[in-house]
């Protein structure tokens, strides 16, 4: 028989919006990752030296290039130096390593340990994945820039407005990324390793971003394919924001269209982790 | 009081498919794959009224981590019904999870390379717990567990014992009407085990709290549950009281008798008479085993006594594990 003081499932009457309870669990989860990455804070002194020469050579390639022509495509030297180093330094944020996280919770077996809990799995690896960019904003993104702005002659953001604009479009340009790494890591609950395609994302990122050369270098017809899909707006677009090329309506356009992939793509990953959930219910982990 | 837990003709199946041997096997899987049907779970129902303490037990492969499974949520059964706490675990897991606490021996829940109470105070906001509780709810448990000197420390660091004592606290924070351990005291040392028994033990009976575990630890069933339920095949073999499954089944007792010298040793032969053997400890202890039916343990005492010169003598039941060795054994429904 039951004893005294029984405990049944109450419904939790406590009343808070839903958006700030979201927010709190958020802040907590990213809590973690901030946290969590304190622990590991010695790679990013690697790190630091890693982008410098990623930078440096770029820098050697671009200068012999312009030796004969002062603008390609638009773009003067000073101009694609800022543009390249620039790109660098924001990347050293908003990348993260959701799907890699991901995939090795399916690897070690503990993917039981996020389906028991009540929260909803992407809101979690996006929030940590924040904490960590946030840690790396401190120790990585900052003393990279502070490196980079004193050997080379990177330019400053436009103005005022186009920096603050440029800081909103790279905060979401963490989220695209984050979005597309969680969807590819959803993959790995059906097909166990998916190192290849990590890989490959990998390389699409890196070259559909911006990230390597600005999107008006790619061929005509390329550019017209890529402008519908969600990758230029990682590193390309916040780029020509930094530079002053984008101003008034076409900002504000870009920066909706940013928010627009955030959205989609996160729709995207969660019908993803719906649906790659429902095969591990049924077959076991 | 209604039962918190209902399960009624649960299935799970599993489909896995037949790997062939060698080179040609091997290409010859890659094109036509032969499968073939697991039941992991096979037609089980069982229920458990609110506050009981249920052990389930079974060899490897019973379908115990399975059944567990389905009641967390985890997996889908294939067939059956399955109702926890007003829920269906598999279909509503979201929100059900919110009303179970889950260990998983094996596995932690923690965050691993944050100290322990980083990943309390995540819970605390997961699951929406009062500052007032979780203050309170931590004390006792930091209390009764003997955490302190380790909530300051990353989980890696941890050894099992205190590993599994953290777990266990993180599983309760939200003081859940339900939970499921699976194996919490696999790999333990004596002492870590009897510390969470006990603090199960006292949450049980100051919360109420519902408890179904596995173990291959009899021992744990003994101290904690009156009920047992033994799994075999995806098949209950037993489901009832403990007491009463060893007043039923236990065949056999034992006696062991010290001797007081070595010279009582030939004598020995005189008392193994009517099927009763004598087995050889040591050199003085001897263990006279018998089947309660045929011989009553005063008649084997009165022989013993009354032919050798004894020291000591102890009568002992048959230990558990031998009861439970034999009903996995015959593999039948008792």
């Amino acid at each position: 028989m039951a004893p005294p003081g029984i405990a049944i499932a109450v419904p939790n009457n406590r009343y808070s919006p839903a958006f700030a309870r979201t927010a709190r669990l958020c802040l907590a989860f990213a809590r973690v990752g901030f946290v969590n990455t304190l622990a590991f804070r010695l790679r990013y002194v690697t790190g630091i030296v890693t982008y410098f020469i990623y930078v440096s050579v770029y820098y050697f390639i671009w200068k012999a290039i312009y030796e004969h022509s002062a603008s390609i495509e638009g773009f003067d030297f000073a101009h694609l130096l800022t543009y390249i180093g620039v790109g660098w330094i924001i990347r050293s944020f908003y990348f993260n390593t959701i799907d890699q996280d991901l995939a090795y919770q399916v690897i070690e077996g503990r993917l039981a340990m996020d389906l028991i809990k009540p929260v909803n799995i992407q809101l979690m690896y996006v929030s940590r994945a924040a904490g960590e960019s946030v840690f790396r904003l401190a120790l990585l993104t900052i003393p990279t820039a502070l490196v980079l702005f004193l050997v080379y002659p990177l330019r400053l953001p436009a103005g005022f407005g186009h920096a603050g604009a440029f800081f909103v479009s790279v905060i979401l340009s963490f989220l695209i990324v984050a979005a597309i790494n969680f969807a590819v890591g959803t993959f790995a609950l059906r097909l166990q390793s998916i190192l290849g395609l990590m890989r490959a994302k990998f390389f699409l990122l890196e070259l559909f971003s911006g990230l390597l050369l600005p999107m008006t270098f790619f061929p005509h017809i390329f550019q017209k394919i890529l402008s519908v899909m969600p990758f230029e707006y990682i590193s390309y677009v916040p780029m020509l924001i930094y530079l002053g090329k984008l101003n008034g309506g076409g900002l504000a356009r870009a920066i909706g269209i940013q928010i627009f992939w955030v959205v989609i793509l996160m729709a995207i990953g969660d019908g993803l982790w719906r649906w790659s959930t429902r095969k591990v219910i049924i077959q076991g982990g | 009081m209604p039962p918190i837990i209902e399960v009624q003709n649960l299935v799970k199946e599993f489909r896995t498919f037949r790997r062939r041997e060698g080179v040609l096997g091997a290409l010859q899987n890659l094109f036509v794959r032969e499968y073939m049907t697991v039941h992991a779970v096979d037609h089980i129902s069982f229920s458990i009224e609110p506050g009981e303490m249920v052990g389930y037990i079974g060899a490897n492969g019973a379908g115990k981590s399975t059944t567990i499974k389905i009641l967390t949520g985890i997996l889908s059964p294939t067939g059956g019904r399955v109702v926890s706490n007003g829920f269906v675990p598999y279909r509503e897991r979201r929100h059900y999870t919110k009303h179970i606490g889950v260990v998983f021996g094996q596995r932690t829940q923690l965050w691993w390379d944050i100290a322990v109470i980083e990943s309390f105070k995540l819970l605390k906001e997961i699951y929406e717990i009062s500052d007032q509780d979780y203050q309170q709810r931590l004390d006792v448990f930091s209390e009764i567990l003997n955490l302190k000197e380790y909530l300051h420390t990353p989980v890696r660091k941890l050894s099992l014992g205190e590993r599994m004592r953290c777990d266990l606290a993180a599983s309760l924070l939200h003081n859940p009407p339900v939970l499921f351990l699976d194996e919490p005291t696999i790999g333990l040392d004596v002492v870590a085990k009897e510390r969470i028994r006990e603090f199960l033990k006292e949450i049980n009976r100051t919360e109420g709290t519902t408890v179904l575990l596995t173990t291959h630890d009899l021992s744990d069933i003994e101290e904690l549950s009156r009920r047992i339920v033994i799994i075999d095949k995806g098949r209950i073999l037993f489901d009832g009281d403990l007491e009463q499954m060893k007043a039923r089944l236990a065949k056999y007792n034992q006696v062991k008798f010290f001797l007081k010298d070595r010279s009582q040793v030939p004598r020995l032969a005189q008392i193994e008479t009517d099927g009763i053997v004598c087995q050889r400890v040591d050199d003085l202890t001897y263990v006279i085993r018998f089947d309660r039916g045929e011989h009553s343990s005063a008649n084997v005492i009165r022989q013993i006594v009354n032919t050798l010169q004894v020291r000591d003598l102890l009568v002992e039941e048959e230990p558990i594990e031998e009861i439970v060795k034999r009903i996995y054994l015959s593999g039948e429904v008792i």
